[in-house]
This record gives C-alpha cells, structure tokens and sequence, in this order.
C-alpha cells in the first residue's frame, strides 16, 4: 500500500495530477473515521490529507468560518463556542459508534452529509457549506460557492459534494455558516406507553408556534427513562426567559398525550448528545437509518418489528428512525417495508466489510436518477479515481 | 449583451415546429401567433426583449416530458418560464427557441400539515402556498418580493429568497423534493416528505440552477407554524457606517433577527415621499429590524436590540406597538422601488452580496461610482445578510444612458466581488451578469459548472446563453488537461 499525504493544497494539486497520470484510484481519508461508512473502498494507494488542517479566518460577526478541511470537528466546535456560536446541524459524534479513536474532521462531516436533532428546526449540515476549493478527479483545482452567507452566483457545487463521501472531489479549503449559540435548553418529556400517541405528542410541538429545536420518540425500553412508556421528548433551546416560556406553554398543549416532565439543561444535554451519536443501541449489531414522512415512522417500525427483534428510536419527530438488528437479511425486510410505508431513504450506517459489501448501503435508486448521480460522477471524476464504489 | 447566434434553419422550421408541438399537447397549448407570443416576450428585466420561436403551456407531466424529449430529437432549443418575474433575464425567449410555460401546472396537489409539508405543482405563486395553509396558522417562510406573482418553480430555479432569509433561509433550505422532467425527457422524482434523500444532492443543485438543466413539474416544500408574534423597529443613523456597526453588534450579541434591512437617505426620501411611512427624512441610513417568535422571547430580545442599536449610535429609534404600525414601517421599504420608479424614469436593480464589514467602504465607492458615471443611486439593503440591491437612476429615452447605468452596475458588482462578495445574492445570475461571470471564477472553475450541465444536457439546448459566458462544447471539456492551466479556445462561441 502506498500512502501519498499531500502537506498543503500545492501538494495536493500536484499528488492529484499524478494520480490522474498515473490513473491511480486512491481512498481518500484524514482521520479515516468513517471508513466504516458507505461501501468499503479497496485501493492500494491511500491519499492521506490529515495535513491540511487548520481554521484559516473565523469572523463571528458576519457568521462565517473559513477552514482546511481536516481540521478535527471538536477543534471547530470548541473554536465556535468560544464565541457563543455553533454549527448548527449539530453534527453526530460517531466515535462510539464505529469505535474510533476520535470523532474525525469538519470535511469528514461535510462530506457525509452528517445532521443531528436540530436538523429538524435548523437544516442540514449541506446548508451550511457556503464554499469550497478542491481539486477534482480531473487533477484541477476549482472553487465553487463563495465566503458570504448569501449568495445564487453559479451552480450549487457545495451542496453536490456534501454527500458525495470523497466520490467527486479532494477538498482543502470549505468555508461555512456559523449561528449563535443558544443560551439555555430544556426538554419536555411526554410519556405514554402507546408508541403512536408519543409521536403524536411529538409532531403536535412542531404544529404549535413554540419553536421546539429537536423532538426525538424513544419507543419503550429504548432508554433508560423509557421503561413504562413510550416518550416524546422535546428540546427548546434559546434565551432563558423564552425557553420557560415555550417549555411551560407546550407542556399545557400536549397534556393531552400524556403524562409531562421536564428535564434540565444538564440532563437534556446528555440526552440529546445520545440520540445524536446513536448510543441508544447495543453494541454490535448491524445499524440502519432510515429517513422517512414523519408521520410514517411509528407506523415502518410496527411493520418492522413485526417481521424481525429490533432496538429502535426516533428523531426529528419520527422522520429518522434508527434501528438495529442482527439480521443477515435486514435490508431486505426494512427496504421492503419502507416501500410499503410511503418510501424514503434506509442506510445502513454500520455493518461488516462483508455485510456492506453484499448489500446496498444507501437507498437503492430508480435506474434514470441512478444513471444521472454516475454522469455527474464522470464530470468531476471521469477515470474513478476517488474512492472508488465508495456509494 | 449579445445572446448566441439564432440558428436561421431553426426560425425557417418554426410553423412545422407548432405543428409538431400540436401533436404532443392539446392544440390550444400551443401560441405562435405574433400577438398572443407578445405577453411573453420578456420578464421583470424588461430592458430586454425576444419574441420566442412559439410558446407551449403543457398540462401534465407527461405532456412536458414529450416536447422535452421532440425539442432534443429535433435539436430545438427550450427556454423554461414560471411567471415570468425573474429579475436577472433567466426566462427571456430564444428566437429560436421554444418557450416552455409552466403556467397551466397551477394546482396545490396534497397539503400535509401531520409532516408539515405541501406538495403542489410548480406554477402556483409562492404565496399562493401561505395562502393554502395560513387557515391553519401555517406558512412558506421564503418571501421574494415579488411572492404575489412569482411561481414556486421559477423560485426553485433561482433559489429565490427575500427579506426573512436571514433567519430563515432561501428556497434551497425550504424544499423538500422535486419531480423534474430532464432534457431527455425523464421524469425524476428527488426528495419528498422525508429529509436528506442521500446520494448526490440533485435537489440542492436543481435549486438556482436557473432553468438550464430539468423542468421542474412538481414540489414538495417545508411549510412553517406562524411566529406567535412579530415586531419592527425603525432606526435612524447618521451615517451608513454607524448603521452598519449596529447590525454587527446585533449580530455578534447571538440575536438573528427575522429581518435587518436598511436604506440610504435618497431611498428614505423617496419611499416617505411615496408612502409616508413615518421614516426619518434627516437620517443617512435607517435600519428596520423585525424580530418575530414567542411574544415573551420577542419582547425580550426588541429589549435587547433596542439597547445594542442606541449603544451604535442611533438618532431615532421606534418600535412597532401594533400590527398596524409594523406593516406602515414595513410599507416604506415594500415600496421602495416603485418610489424611486417615482422620481426616475427608469431604474435598474442590482443585487450583490458583500461582507458585512464591508458596506462603509462599499458605500463610498458607490459614491465616488456615482460621480463617475454622472447617475443617482439609491440603495436598499438586506443588511443582515450583506445583501445590497443599489437602485442606478436613469432615463432610458436618454441616448446612451441604459449603456452608462449598466456600466455602473457592472462597476458595483465587480466591486462586490473585489471586497470579497459576489455577483449575485438572490436574484441570479441570468443574462444580466452572464458576462461577469469571470470576474468571480476562474475559467476553470466555470468549466467545472459546465461539465456538471454536460451531465444533464450535453447538447445545450435547455435555456442556453444564461448564466455561462462562454458555451464549452461538452466534448470538449470531457477532454482532459495534459497540461497545467488553460488552453484558449479561440474557436468557441463567446456571446
């Protein structure tokens, strides 16, 4: 195996160049914490861009941060805090899921597409890529997007390559959109042990003007909390006096659903970071997400649960299921029944080298849209150079 | 501006044309009759005109994907019209093209308020959607200005935003999924009411590209419960700078608002002139800044930004107390363009983006501009986002005078992008800064953009002579560089 570790973006281009030359496929990787992520790549060269690291210009008051793309995400978060702001796609820390050493890069998160609970209220982390220079599969250097907050100059390129997992281009430098951070938060707890009127409970709080960040439905025993009944827990973040406001107004509304609770910023906090970083589930088996209609999520996890033993809870109101099984036939059971629930889009997020490579880790697509994802696959990557069957 | 060379055979074609198009859409779907192809001749940059070749206005899907699919066997150029209302020339016909409206698809096909989501066809206007949902208290949060009229579609092909983007985002942060019938004539479905659909992100790069690779036949798009309240407030400065200051102090204490505009002293006197919304005529710059949500939160924070704004400086400050007198502050800075439509025979409205930090240095260089080329500006701002729409004031009539103001917007926009910003923050790029393309990227960068429309159109026929200076062969750019930089292709076809 040979390791090419470009040191700066001049490096790059050139290591690019001769990859190209070469027509060498390489797998690209800074903290190569996601490996386990999409198809395994099989290559014997490795493009190691762990060096190009570093923020480059941080400007909170024009909500923007300008960085190379290895910098490790908690360096950026930390930066960010600092300064009472924050990416506001909250991304995953997946450190225990793939049991890694560390929770990988800002690019890394980028180039995944990685959104956690406030996905829901905020966007993902694909509307917060404002700009970027990388160098294509062509072996040249281009820069799409731009460095301000607003802006319609041109195709959309940043958010083409959010997602791409590495398949499109070698990114250096990415500048994104920074937010305030909140002051405070809180959940609201709404228990009831039929699952269905939880996530009722749940979609209710985004049909109220309370402005809940996140609402997450832990099915019963999914959580520890969750052992007699079903919970819909919903977050609201903000200034002190708004977050009690809402909190207050929105536990009178969904009274109805069930017996309320409230948990404090500490406990919410760690809550939330569990159901963002997918600690819910057992250690070991095979891990689907699965983006569906919110409303349709209780009803994919009854079908599911009737066919198969599975460990599941919900995101953004029930439009994220997360479920684990250690069945060999999983996607099989799960695509079907998806289909059969309105549709969406299942992943599987972990899974062995053998597992992923026997089946679709993302949703399969209808063959015309499939045919256009690999023409634009060929325009910034002709020859298949980078991460090659990654998606 | 020059748009690419009509092709003669083409026009010679254009009753056979019809004829053909009658065959694949109800006979009365199809103009091209000079009087009835009049209405659509241009869109809202009216300083531009082009009778197209003929006009279709299919109904279905199906119907679309048929002309798609004749128009790429036939090799017949497609320009793809929502209302017409593009600021930046995006729907302006090709003489020898045909005009493809998406008019008769003016159906709200499935309203979703358990998901939040409103499915509907791509010609009902953007507030037409409010309109559909607002019974229930709900909303579409992107508000262009021109909402009463523009269609969803065409706010997909422009990213389309408005005033109350800076919290809560354009038109890309607000769809959900699209139906889109390529220039083959397949029909894609992307998204839907679920998020984040994986694999490439073809919504995202379907949304601004301007009408140049699908024809959006269907969208899903996020409706948002009404904020429990709203409240504005009118700030006076006595210079653009402190005006600024004040935004990013606002900014940097942690407060979004729902909006932050601001206006020069020529726009304050022309929309109070017109108007009379109560503005301070002795200010040089006036901030309206609307905060909305939980009525405690907003009370808090119109509190807070009152103290931030008066710490920057302000000479005036009011605060709405009434829904009545917020829409009167509103109403000034709703009819700004109409007021200096007033005192201006003729306008033209930019639309660059710039670092906040930078407006005071901006500002003075659009003074020092003004004096140059011997034209009024007035300027309008959406101020949380850097957004500047600079009004250049002129007389159409006046020979040479539409030359002279669109060399000073091309001088501001090359000015916006020299501190940083870019040629466009909402309002596309079209024809109308097509050819400023380069002052932004490199042409290998462009290129890059290009290959990617290669992927969806290789034969150009889908709106071509918008957004690209320059039309690259998609042969041509399939070939890969031998050598480092760029070879000139002194052969191609710069318009």
């Amino acid at each position: 195996m040979t390791i090419i570790a470009p040191q700066n973006f001049a490096d790059l281009t050139d290591a690019m160049m001769k990859i190209v030359a070469d027509n060498t496929p390489v797998t690209i990787a800074a903290g190569g914490t996601k490996q386990g992520l999409g198809k395994p790549v099989k290559t014997d060269n490795h493009l190691d861009v762990s060096a190009l690291a570093g923020v480059m210009d941080y400007e909170p008051e024009e909500l923007i941060i300008t960085t190379h793309a290895a910098t490790p995400l908690v360096e950026i978060e930390a930066l960010l805090a600092k300064h009472n702001q924050m990416l506001a796609f909250e991304p995953p820390h997946l450190d225990r899921l793939y049991g890694t050493a560390n929770t990988g890069t800002i690019g890394g998160a980028l180039m995944a597409n990685l959104s956690g609970p406030r996905r829901l209220s905020q966007g993902a982390a694909r509307d917060f890529l404002l700009g970027f220079e990388g160098v294509s599969g062509r072996g040249t250097a281009f820069r799409s997007g731009s460095k301000v907050v607003k802006n319609v100059t041109g195709y959309d390129l940043s958010k083409l390559l959010c997602g791409s997992f590495g398949t499109l281009a070698v990114i250096d430098e990415m500048t994104l959109k920074t937010l305030p951070a909140p002051e405070t938060s809180l959940s609201l707890i709404v228990a009831n042990p039929d699952l269905e009127q939880a996530a009722a409970a749940a979609r209710a709080a985004l049909k109220t003007a309370y402005e809940p960040s996140a609402t997450a439905i832990l099915p019963q025993g999914a959580h520890q909390m969750s052992q007699s009944a079903a919970l819909a827990v919903i977050r609201f973040e903000g200034v002190a006096v708004s977050v009690n406001d809402r909190f207050e107004k929105t536990q009178k509304e969904l009274a109805p659903f069930g017996h309320t609770d409230k948990l404090e910023m500490a406990a919410s906090e760690t809550l939330w970071r569990d159901i963002a970083d997918v600690a819910l589930l057992p250690e070991g088996r095979q891990i689907w997400r699965i983006s569906l209609a919110p409303s349709q999520g209780p009803i994919l996890l009854q079908d599911i649960a009737q066919q198969m033993d599975v460990d599941a809870y919900f995101d953004w109101a029930g439009g994220l299921l997360w479920l684990s099984s250690d069945r060999h036939d999983a996607h099989q059971i799960i695509r079907q029944a998806l289909a059969h629930n309105g549709g969406g889009h299942a992943t599987l997020m972990r899974g062995s080298d053998e597992l992923r490579e026997a089946v679709d880790v993302f949703e399969p697509l209808a063959k015309p849209l499939a045919a256009l994802n690999k023409r634009i696959q060929d325009a910034f990557d002709p020859h298949g150079l980078l991460n090659p069957g990654r998606l | 501006m020059q748009m690419p060379k009509a092709d003669e055979t083409t026009i010679a074609r254009r009753a056979q044309i019809a004829d053909a198009l009658r065959q694949l859409v109800p006979s009365d779907c199809v103009i091209d009759s000079e009087s009835s192809m009049k209405a659509y001749d241009s869109d809202g940059l009216s300083a531009y005109r082009q009778m197209p070749l003929v006009v279709v206005l299919p109904e279905t899907t199906e119907q679309v994907a048929k002309v798609m699919k004749w128009c790429r066997d036939e090799g017949v150029k497609i320009v793809p019209r929502g209302a017409g209302t593009s600021l930046s020339g995006g729907a302006l016909p090709l003489a020898d093209g045909v005009l493809l409206g998406l008019g008769k698809f003016n159906k709200i096909l499935d309203i979703d308020y358990e998901n939040r989501a409103v499915v509907t066809q791509p010609g009902v206007t953007n507030l037409g959607i409010t309109h559909a949902v607002e019974d229930e208290g709900f909303y579409y949060a992107p508000d262009p200005s021109s909402q009463i009229a523009c269609s969803i579609g065409g706010n997909i092909a422009e990213n389309s935003g408005g005033v109350h983007c800076l919290k809560y985002g354009l038109t890309t942060n607000n769809v959900l999924g699209v139906e889109i019938v390529t220039i083959d004539g397949e029909v894609l479905r992307i998204g839907g009411k679920h998020l984040d659909s994986g694999h490439l992100d073809i919504l995202g790069l379907m949304t601004g590209s301007e009408g140049l690779l699908g024809v959006v036949t269907e969208v899903t798009v996020r409706i948002l419960k009404k904020p429990a309240t709203q409240r504005a407030m009118l700030v006076g400065f006595d210079s653009a700078q402190e005006a600024g200051q004040a935004v990013s102090n606002v900014i940097a204490a942690g407060i979004i608002p729902a909006g932050m505009e601001m206006m020069d002293a020529p726009a304050i006197n022309a929309a109070e002139d017109f108007v009379n919304a109560g503005y301070p005529r002795d200010a040089a710059a006036l901030l309206i800044v609307e905060l909305d949500g939980p009525e405690v939160e907003v009370d808090f924070l119109v509190e807070c930004v009152g103290d931030i704004v008066k710490s920057s400086g302000a000479t005036s400050l009011r605060m709405s107390q009434s829904e009545e007198e917020r829409n009167q502050f509103w109403a000034g800075r709703k009819s700004a363009f109409p007021a200096v439509g007033r005192i201006s025979p003729d306008y033209l409205c930019m639309d660059g983006t710039i670092p906040r930090k930078a407006l005071p240095e901006m500002l003075t260089r659009m003074a020092s501009m003004s004096q140059k080329y011997g034209l009024r500006v007035a300027n309008v701002f959406h101020a949380g986002d850097g957004n500047l729409h600079p009004l250049i004031l002129f007389d159409a009539n006046v020979e040479g005078e539409l030359a002279l103001a669109e060399e000073f917007g091309n001088d501001i926009l090359r000015n916006c992008v020299e501190l940083g910003g870019v040629l466009t923050g909402e309002h596309g790029v079209g024809v109308e800064k097509r050819d400023l393309m380069d002052e932004m990227f490199t042409q290998e960068d462009l290129k890059q953009q290009q290959r990617v429309k290669c992927a969806f159109d290789p034969q150009h026929l889908l709106n071509p002579g918008k957004v690209f200076p320059v039309l690259h062969r998609c042969a041509e750019l399939g070939r890969m560089h031998v050598h480092k930089g760029d070879e000139p292709h002194p052969d191609l076809p710069r318009f």
